[in-house]
C-alpha cells in the first residue's frame, strides 16, 4: 500500500488553516483609544510618519489604527466601543491571490499573511482586495535621510530586525514575526516548545488596558484560545469567508 | 567617572542579579564603573544581533513609569513597560513608547551654548568646563535669596539634588511646576486632602477594585496622575471580575477620551460640579435614612439638577445605583477642579465618597503613601504660587533664573506674563534638552541628557505600593549634553568653602546613592546589605518598592461633617460659549516634537498633526460654521484662531480646545503648528490657587478662513458627508 | 434617396454616394493616398510640435518626477489604491477594441464600408494599446520591477502568481498587442510595398517602406498567402479581443469589493469598450477627413451613417448592460452596494453618473436615430467626443468613485486626482502624435481594399432600373 504524503500534507494544511495557529483577541470593552499600541507599533516595525497633508488625505501608514463611530445626536449621542483595526491574517485572505507578483502570500509554518517587502512591485490590488482596508502603502520615500535630513537621527531607533520600506511597496502588520522567529528560536535552542505568553505583539505588550492578547488560537488552554471561546467573540466581516485570526470581544 | 572597578567585577556583580530573576536587566552601558565608550567603539558586552535590556524610568511625565529599554549596538531600540514596577506593571502609554523619538530628536540642544534671548538657537558652542564655570559664578556672584530654581515635575533626584543645593546656599527651595499638574489641578486636590484628612498627600482612587465608578471631570484614561495606572485599574474594574462588569459614569461637558468609555456620560453645565456632587449625595443620604449630613444638608437636589442641565431622574437613578453598589467610587478631577468652586467641588466629592463608606476599603478612597526615601509630598506650584513667582521675578527679586524640565513660555497662560518677568531676570540658564521658548529666551542652555541617557530616580504619585522607580542611562549620551546634577555639583566643587562641603558628591551617581542609603536593609521587591548591591539592584530592576502596599484610611468623620455652600461656578468674560481646555492625549504637555505623536490620530476626533476647535453641530449650524471653518476665540485674555471640529458629544455652550500644540520653537515638529489655547486663559484661581482654566467665557467669530484638519476618520463613513439621504 | 432632387441621374447620385461605386483608376488612386501623406503644412508641423513637447513635459518628465519621488505625487490614497492610471488603462484598452472589432468582425461579416477606414481602425488598436501601457506601468508603484509580472525563468523559480487576474490582464494585453500589430501589419504589406514602388530612390522613406513591405511583389503567391493570412487573423483575433477586455474586467469582478462582484462585468466591458471605440473612430474619420488631402473621396457621409447605426445599437447594448448591472445590485440590497449605489447617484460625484448616462446613452439615441444628422461629419464627431467622455467617466465611476466605498466606513475617503492628470493628457497626447506621425507615413486608406471593393462592385442597368451588383467576394 502506499502513502500519498503530498494528500496527507494537504488535509493536515486545510486542518491547519482552518484553525490557524498564531491568533489575537481584542477586548473591545477595555480598548479605551489611547493610541499606545498604534505608537508602540510604529517604533517596533520601522512605520514611516507621513506628516500632516498626507495623513489627512488618507496616506497615513498606521499598521494599526483604532476606529470608532457616533450613533445618535447631542444630547443622546453615544459613541461606539474603540475597535482597533489591524491585519486580521485571514486564513483565505482576499489580498493573497490577486498579487501578480507573489509578494503576498501565506506562510504554511505560521498561518499568518507574509508580506514580502522587497517582492513588491506596487500593483496595490491587494490593498483594494483586503475587505479590512489595513493595508498601507508607501508613497513616498518617506524613510530616506536624502527625503527627510531627519531620519538621519532618528533611523537609530530603527529595529534592526524589521526592514525599512521604500516607495512603491505595500506593507502592514505582521504580527510581529520578528519576535515570533526570535521566540520561535530561542525555544529551539532550549529544546522546548514556545510558552504561552512567552512574547507578545509590541501592540499587545504596549496595551494599558490589557486589552489585546496574543496567542496560540490553536492550543484550547491558552489564554488567547480561552478568550477566544468568549460569548462576548465576534470576528469582523466574518460574513466573507475570510477566516480571520483577531477575534473582538464585544462590550456588555 | 573616577572610581573605577574591574569589568570582572562588575561582570559578577551583573551577573549575581541576573541570577536571582529573568528580568533582563542590567548596569547601564554608562555605568560608572565601566569606562564610557562611543559606539563606534562597541562595548564588550554588546554582541551583533544579541539586544542588551535596561531598565529605567520614563520621563515623558511625571507618573514614573518603569521602562525597559531594548538596546542594540548601543542603540534604543524599543521601549516596554517593566513588568515588575507597580505602576504600570510593564505596560506603557503612546507618549513612553514614543521617547524614542525624543532621543533621537532632529531638533536637541547639541552643545552647552551662550545664547541670544528670543533668538534662534545660538551656535555659539561653549565647552562644559565654562559652563560649570558660568553654573559656579551664578552660585557663588549671587545674592542666595535673589538665585531661583525653577523645575520640572520630573525627576525627582535633581529636584532633591536643586532643594539640597538651595537649602546649602540659603536660597529659596526650587518651584516645580508643570502643565500637566496644572489641567490635573493636583494643588486643588492635594488641598481638599488636607482640609477633610489633614494630610496633603494625593489621595489615591482604588479603581481597580471599584464596580460602580463616577467620575466628575477626571480625565484619568488620558493624562491624569498616571494614566497607564489608572488605564489599568479602570481595565480591572470593567473585566477584572468575571461576575460583574464594572460601571461607569462620568460628569463632563465634553465627551473626553474617559468619557467615552463610560457607560453613560452626563453633559453637564460646566462649573455645577459642585452641586451635583451634593445633590447626589443629599439623594443618597435620604436613601440611606437617618439625619442628613452637614456635608449635603444645604443643597436642594432638584435645583441643583436644573441648574445643572441634567435631568433630574438621571441624578436619582445614578443615586440609586450609588447606593446599591458594593464599592462605589467617586472621582473628581481635571477641569471639573479648574473652576472657581473647584476647591468645594473636590471637597463635596470627597465626602460623597465618605458618605458611600468607601474610605479604607477596597474600591474605595485612601491617602496615598510616601514614596520611598521621602520627607513629604512635595506637590508641583499652583497657578498662584507661579503668579507670586512671578511678580517676584518682574519685581527684580531674581538676579539668576535656573530653568530645568519646564517650559514655563508655553505651559502657562499667557496672560501670567512669564515672558515679561523673565526679561526681568538678568541671568536665565536653561538646561533644557530641547530648544523649547523658554530655552530659547535664556542667556545660556546647557542641554542635560534626554530622560533615557539619564540617571536618575523618581516618586510615583499614584501607586499603593511606595515606589521609587529608579533611571539609568539606556544609551550613551548622543550628543555633546551633561547631566544637570552634574553640571550643580561640579559648580558646587568649584566653588569651594561651605557649599562644597554641604554636597561632596562626586557626582550624580554618588548623590543618588546617597539617598538610597536609607533604603539598604529596608524589606522590599529586593534587599541588599550594602550600598553598591542596592545600587547596582536598583538600577537591575529599575527601582525599589515595598511589597505591600501601604496605604492609609482617611476619617469620614471630618469630610461629611463639613458643611459647604453648594453654589455654581463663577465665569470670567462675557462670552456665549464655556471654554474648555484640555490636555491632548496622545501629546501630553511636551510631545510635540516627536513626529510619530504628532502623526497619532487624536483618540475622539481623530484629528492629527494640529490644534482644533470642538463645537457641538448644532450651535455651529446656528452660527453658519462648517467643519475646517477658522474660528477666533476671543476671551478677556486674549485670542486664537483655530479650525473648527464639529464635535457631536460636546455641549452647545462649550467649546472645547486641547492643550498640546501651539509651540513657536521646540523643534521642527512642533514649531508653527496649531494654536495654544493657554493663550486665551485668564488669571483667576479657585481656592487652593490652581488655575481657573475652566472658568472662562469666550465669543467665538467667523474669520473667513479654512484649514483642512488632517482626520484619520472619513467624514463620509463616520458622519455620512457627502451621503446625505433625503 | 429622394429621386426627385436636381441629380442629373439616379446612377451619379449612387456614384456620388458609395465609394464602392465610384471607381478610379489603379494609378491616380495611389497617386491620391501618396499626396495625402506628401501635403503637410505647417499648421501640421505646429501641432507636432506642441503635442511633441506635451508628450515630453506631460508624460515623460511627469512620470519621471513620480518615479523619483513616489506616487505620493499623485492622487491615489487609501482606499482609492487605484486611480486615473487604471481609469486609463481600461479607458485606452476600450479604444484600442473598435479597430479590431471594425476591421475583424466587419472583415468576417463581410460588411463592405469598412473597406476605406480599417486601416484608421487598427492604428488606433495599437496605438491605443502602448498608451494603455503607459498607464498601467505609471500606476505601479516600483515600475522598475515590473518585468518581475513576466515569467522570465530565473534562478530562484520565482513566477509570476498566475491566480492573479493581474497576470491574467498582462498576457492577454500582451497577446492582444502583438496580434492586434500583426493584424495591422498584414493588410499594410501591399501598400507599403504601393508606397516602396512611388517613393524615389535615395530616400530614408525609400528604405523604410523597402524593409517593412517585405519585398511584397503581388505575385498571386504573396496574394494568396496574404488572404489566407488574414482570414486566419480575422477569425483569430475575435475572442483574443473579447478576452482581453473581459480580462480587464475581472481585474474588477473578482474581487471581493462591493460594486465589482458583478457576474456582468465581462460582457458590460466588452461592449463599453465598443462603445468608446467606435466614437474614437469616427472622431479620427472626421478629423481625417477634415484634414487630409483627398481623402474626402475615401471617407464619405455613407461611412459615418453606416458607423452612426452601429453606434446607436452599441449605445443600447450598453444601456442594457448597464441596467442589468444595476438593477441586479441594487435588488441584491447588499448593505454596502447600497451604499455605494447611493454614492454613486448623491455623493459628490453624482454628477459624473448622470453625465455618463446623458453622453453614453440619451445624446447618442437622440441624434443617430436621424440619418441624415448621423450621416453629418461634425455632429457624429462631437456625439463620439461625448461617448468617450461619458465612457472615461464610466471608469472613473468604477475606478476611484467605487473605490472610496468598501466595507470599512472609516476609511472611506474621495479621492482627488493629483500628477495623474498630467499623465493622463500626456497620454493623449501621445496617441494623437502617434496617429499624426502614421498619417505622414503610412497610407492611411488600404488602397487595395478599396480596389478590391470597387472592382467587385458595378453599377447595371436592368430596363430602366440601375442596379448596384456585386461580384464574389473574396
Amino acid at each position: 500500500m502506499t502513502v500519498d504524503l503530498n494528500k496527507l500534507h494537504a488535509v493536515g494544511a486545510i486542518a491547519e488553516e482552518a484553525e490557524g495557529k498564531w491568533g489575537m483577541v481584542i477586548d473591545m470593552d477595555l480598548c479605551t483609544g489611547c493610541q499606545a499600541c498604534v505608537a508602540a507599533c510604529a517604533m517596533e516595525n520601522n512605520i514611516p510618519y507621513v506628516e500632516e497633508v498626507d495623513a489627512g488625505y488618507g496616506r497615513s501608514m498606521h499598521w494599526i489604527r483604532t476606529e470608532r463611530f457616533w450613533e445618535g445626536e447631542y444630547p443622546e449621542v453615544k459613541m461606539s466601543a474603540y475597535q482597533p483595526m489591524l491585519c486580521q491574517q485571514c486564513g483565505k485572505a482576499p489580498c493573497e491571490p490577486v498579487c501578480p507578483a507573489f509578494a503576498t502570500v501565506h506562510s504554511q509554518a505560521e498561518q499568518i499573511n507574509l508580506q514580502v517587502y522587497n517582492r513588491c512591485v506596487g500593483t496595490r490590488y491587494c490593498a483594494n482586495n483586503c475587505p479590512y482596508q489595513v493595508r498601507s502603502f508607501n508613497w513616498r520615500d518617506y524613510q530616506d535621510s536624502r527625503v527627510r535630513p531627519e531620519i538621519t537621527i532618528l533611523a537609530n531607533q530603527f529595529n534592526p530586525d524589521v526592514t525599512v520600506r521604500r516607495r512603491g511597496v505595500m506593507e502592514k502588520c505582521t504580527f510581529c514575526i520578528q519576535r515570533i522567529h526570535k521566540a520561535q528560536d530561542k525555544a529551539k535552542s532550549e529544546g522546548r516548545e514556545v510558552e504561552d505568553g512567552e512574547f507578545t505583539t509590541a501592540c499587545a505588550q504596549a496595551c494599558p488596558a490589557n486589552a489585546i492578547t496574543f496567542g496560540r488560537i490553536d492550543h484550547p488552554e491558552s489564554l488567547v484560545a480561552q478568550l477566544a471561546r468568549s460569548p462576548r467573540a465576534a470576528h469582523h466581516l466574518e460574513e466573507l469567508g475570510t477566516l480571520p485570526r483577531v477575534t473582538y470581544l464585544k462590550e456588555g | 567617572m573616577s572610581k573605577q572597578i574591574s569589568r570582572r567585577d562588575f561582570l559578577k556583580l551583573a551577573t549575581a542579579g541576573a541570577a536571582t530573576t529573568a528580568v533582563l536587566t542590567g548596569c547601564g552601558p554608562t555605568s560608572r564603573f565601566v569606562d564610557r565608550e562611543p559606539y563606534r567603539k562597541m562595548p564588550e558586552y554588546t554582541y551583533n544581533g544579541i539586544s542588551t535590556y535596561y531598565a529605567t524610568t520614563c520621563r515623558e511625565c511625571a507618573a514614573a513609569c518603569g521602562l525597559v529599554v531594548r538596546t542594540m549596538q548601543g542603540r534604543a531600540i524599543k521601549v516596554e513597560g517593566n513588568p515588575n514596577n507597580p505602576v504600570n506593571l510593564g505596560k506603557t502609554c503612546a507618549r513612553g513608547q514614543a521617547t524614542l523619538q525624543g532621543l533621537y530628536n532632529p531638533d536637541r540642544v547639541e552643545n552647552p551654548v551662550k545664547q541670544a534671548r528670543g533668538a534662534q538657537l545660538s551656535q555659539e558652542t561653549l565647552d562644559w568646563n565654562a559652563a560649570t564655570q558660568i553654573v559656579a559664578d551664578a552660585l557663588t556672584n549671587t545674592n542666595p535669596s535673589e538665585i531661583a530654581f525653577l523645575m520640572g515635575m520630573a525627576p525627582d533626584h535633581l529636584f532633591d539634588l536643586v532643594s539640597d543645593l538651595a537649602k546649602a546656599i540659603g536660597a529659596p527651595a526650587p518651584i516645580r511646576f508643570g502643565a500637566l499638574g496644572m489641567f490635573e489641578a493636583r494643588a486643588t486636590l492635594s488641598k481638599a486632602a488636607e482640609d477633610l484628612f489633614g494630610s496633603a498627600s494625593m489621595p489615591f482612587f482604588d479603581l481597580e477594585n471599584a464596580d460602580v465608578v463616577v467620575s466628575f471631570g477626571a480625565n484619568f484614561l488620558e493624562t491624569w496622575l498616571s494614566p497607564v495606572a489608572f488605564t489599568r485599574g479602570f481595565a480591572r474594574m470593567r473585566r477584572g471580575n468575571p461576575e460583574r462588569r464594572g460601571y461607569f459614569v462620568q460628569f463632563e461637558p465634553r465627551m473626553s477620551q474617559t468619557a467615552s468609555k463610560a457607560d453613560a456620560w452626563i453633559p453637564l453645565r460646566p462649573g455645577t460640579e459642585n452641586l451635583v456632587a451634593l445633590a447626589l449625595g443629599r439623594l443618597i443620604a435620604e436613601a440611606k435614612g437617618g439625619a442628613i449630613p452637614a456635608a449635603f444638608a444645604s443643597v436642594d437636589p432638584v435645583a441643583a439638577a436644573a441648574e445643572a442641565d441634567v435631568i433630574f431622574e438621571t441624578l436619582e437613578r445614578l443615586a440609586q445605583t450609588l447606593t446599591n453598589a458594593g464599592r462605589p467610587l467617586v472621582i473628581p478631577g481635571g477641569a471639573a477642579l479648574g473652576q472657581s468652586n473647584g476647591l468645594a467641588t473636590a471637597e463635596a466629592v470627597l465626602a460623597l465618597n465618605a458618605l458611600l463608606g468607601n474610605f479604607g476599603l477596597p474600591g474605595g478612597v485612601f491617602i496615598s503613601p510616601l514614596a520611598p526615601a521621602q520627607d513629604a509630598y512635595h506637590r508641583p506650584a499652583s497657578a498662584k504660587e507661579m503668579t507670586d513667582f512671578i511678580a517676584k521675578m518682574k519685581s527684580g527679586g531674581v538676579k539668576v533664573l535656573f530653568v530645568h524640565g519646564v517650559n514655563p513660555l508655553f505651559e502657562l497662560p499667557k496672560q501670567l506674563g512669564f515672558a515679561e518677568a523673565l526679561a526681568a531676570v538678568p541671568q536665565v540658564i536653561s538646561f533644557a534638552t530641547f530648544p523649547d521658548e523658554t530655552a530659547l529666551a535664556s542667556d545660556y542652555i546647557f542641554p542635560d541628557h534626554h530622560g533615557l541617557e539619564s540617571w536618575g530616580y523618581q516618586r510615583a504619585v499614584v501607586s499603593a505600593k511606595p515606589v521609587l522607580s529608579g533611571a539609568q542611562p539606556v544609551v550613551v549620551p548622543y550628543f555633546n549634553t551633561r547631566a544637570t546634577a552634574d553640571v550643580f555639583l561640579a559648580a558646587a566643587a568649584l566653588t569651594g568653602g561651605t557649599l562644597a562641603q554641604a554636597m561632596p558628591f562626586a557626582d550624580e551617581v554618588a548623590f543618588i546613592q546617597s539617598k538610597l542609603t536609607k533604603l539598604v536593609g529596608e524589606e522590599g521587591f529586593f534587599a541588599a546589605p550594602e550600598i553598591n548591591s542596592f545600587t547596582a539592584y536598583f538600577q537591575q530592576y529599575g527601582g525599589w518598592w515595598t511589597l505591600d502596599p501601604s496605604l492609609a484610611t482617611p476619617s469620614a468623620a471630618n469630610a461629611i461633617a463639613k458643611r459647604f455652600n453648594a453654589s455654581a461656578a463663577e465665569f470670567a468674560g462675557e462670552g456665549e460659549f464655556f471654554f474648555l481646555p484640555f490636555v491632548s492625549p496622545t501629546l501630553g504637555e511636551a510631545g510635540a516634537n516627536k513626529p510619530w505623536l504628532q502623526e497619532l490620530a487624536d483618540p475622539t476626533t481623530t484629528v492629527m498633526w494640529n490644534t482644533w476647535v470642538e463645537m457641538n453641530p448644532a450651535t455651529a449650524h446656528e452660527l453658519g460654521i462648517e467643519n475646517d471653518d477658522v474660528i477666533e476665540i476671543v476671551s478677556e485674555a486674549g485670542s486664537v484662531e483655530a479650525p473648527v471640529y464639529l464635535y457631536p458629544a460636546i455641549r452647545p455652550d462649550v467649546i472645547a480646545m486641547p492643550f498640546g500644540q501651539g509651540h513657536t520653537a521646540y523643534g521642527r515638529f512642533a514649531a508653527g503648528r496649531g494654536v495654544n489655547p493657554a493663550d486665551v486663559l485668564g488669571v483667576h484661581f479657585n481656592e487652593a490657587g490652581d488655575l481657573a482654566f475652566a472658568g472662562m467665557k469666550v465669543t467665538v467669530k467667523k474669520t473667513g478662513k479654512i484649514k483642512v484638519l488632517s482626520r484619520l476618520e472619513s467624514r463620509i463613513g463616520v458622519y455620512g458627508e457627502g451621503l446625505e439621504k433625503e | 434617396m429622394a429621386d426627385h432632387k436636381p441629380h442629373t441621374s439616379h446612377e451619379e447620385h449612387l456614384r456620388e454616394q458609395h465609394l464602392m461605386l465610384d471607381p478610379m483608376p489603379r494609378g491616380k488612386m495611389n497617386e491620391m493616398v501618396m499626396e495625402s501623406m506628401h501635403t503637410t503644412s505647417w499648421k501640421f508641423w505646429l501641432v507636432f510640435g506642441l503635442l511633441s513637447a506635451l508628450v515630453a513635459y506631460a508624460l515623460f518628465y511627469k512620470w519621471g518626477v513620480m518615479i523619483l519621488e513616489g506616487l505620493g505625487v499623485a492622487g491615489v490614497n487609501r482606499p482609492s489604491y487605484w486611480g486615473i492610471f487604471l481609469v486609463n488603462t481600461v479607458f485606452w484598452i476600450g479604444i484600442s477594441h473598435a479597430g479590431t472589432f471594425i476591421s475583424a468582425i466587419l472583415r468576417v461579416f463581410k460588411a463592405e464600408f469598412r473597406r476605406p477606414f480599417t486601416r484608421a481602425a487598427e492604428l488606433m488598436t495599437t496605438f491605443g494599446l502602448i498608451q494603455a501601457g503607459f498607464s498601467i506601468f505609471m500606476h505601479m508603484g516600483r515600475v522598475w520591477l515590473s518585468y518581475w509580472l513576466m515569467p522570465i525563468p530565473n534562478e530562484r523559480q520565482l513566477w509570476p502568481n498566475f491566480h492573479s487576474p493581474l497576470s491574467w490582464d498582462l498576457l492577454a494585453i500582451t497577446t492582444y498587442l502583438l496580434s492586434s500589430t500583426m493584424y495591422l501589419f498584414l493588410p499594410l504589406i501591399p501598400d507599403l510595398a504601393m508606397a516602396r514602388d512611388r517613393t524615389p530612390d535615395g530616400t530614408w522613406q525609400k528604405v523604410f517602406y523597402r524593409v517593412l513591405a517585405l519585398g511584397f511583389r503581388g505575385t498571386e503567391g504573396e496574394w494568396t498567402h496574404l488572404r489566407n493570412a488574414l482570414n486566419i487573423f480575422a477569425f483569430a483575433i475575435i475572442p483574443v479581443m473579447f478576452s482581453v477586455h473581459t480580462i480587464v474586467s475581472w481585474d474588477f469582478a473578482m474581487a471581493t469589493r462591493p460594486g465589482w462582484n458583478s457576474t456582468i462585468f465581462g460582457p458590460y466591458f466588452v461592449i463599453g469598450a465598443l462603445h468608446s471605440g467606435m466614437g474614437a473612430v469616427v472622431m479620427v474619420l472626421a478629423v481625417v477627413r477634415g484634414t487630409m488631402k483627398n481623402m474626402k473621396y475615401f471617407i464619405r457621409p455613407e461611412h459615418f451613417e453606416a458607423i452612426g447605426k452601429l453606434m446607436l445599437i452599441i449605445s443600447m447594448s450598453w444601456a442594457y448592460f448597464f441596467f442589468n448591472d444595476y438593477i441586479v445590485q441594487w435588488y441584491g440590497g447588499d448593505k454596502w452596494t447600497k451604499e455605494l449605489l447611493h454614492w454613486h447617484e448623491a455623493g459628490p460625484m453624482g454628477w459624473m453618473w448622470f453625465g455618463m448616462l446623458i453622453c453614453n446613452v440619451a445624446i447618442p439615441w437622440a441624434i443617430l436615430w436621424n440619418k441624415k444628422w448621423r450621416s453629418t461629419p461634425w455632429l457624429i464627431f462631437i456625439v463620439g467626443l461625448l461617448i468617450n467622455v461619458g465612457m472615461w467617466f464610466e471608469r472613473y465611476i468604477i475606478v476611484p468613485i467605487s473605490l472610496t466605498i468598501n466595507r470599512m466606513p472609516f476609511t472611506w475617503r474621495l479621492y482627488q486626482p493629483g500628477i495623474e492628470v498630467w499623465l493622463g493628457i500626456g497620454t493623449l497626447a501621445f496617441f494623437i502624435l502617434l496617429y499624426m506621425a502614421a498619417s505622414r507615413l503610412i497610407p492611411l486608406i488600404p488602397v487595395w481594399e478599396v480596389q478590391e471593393g470597387q472592382m467587385a462592385h458595378s453599377l447595371r442597368k436592368y430596363g430602366r432600373e440601375t442596379v448596384v451588383t456585386v461580384s464574389e467576394l473574396e
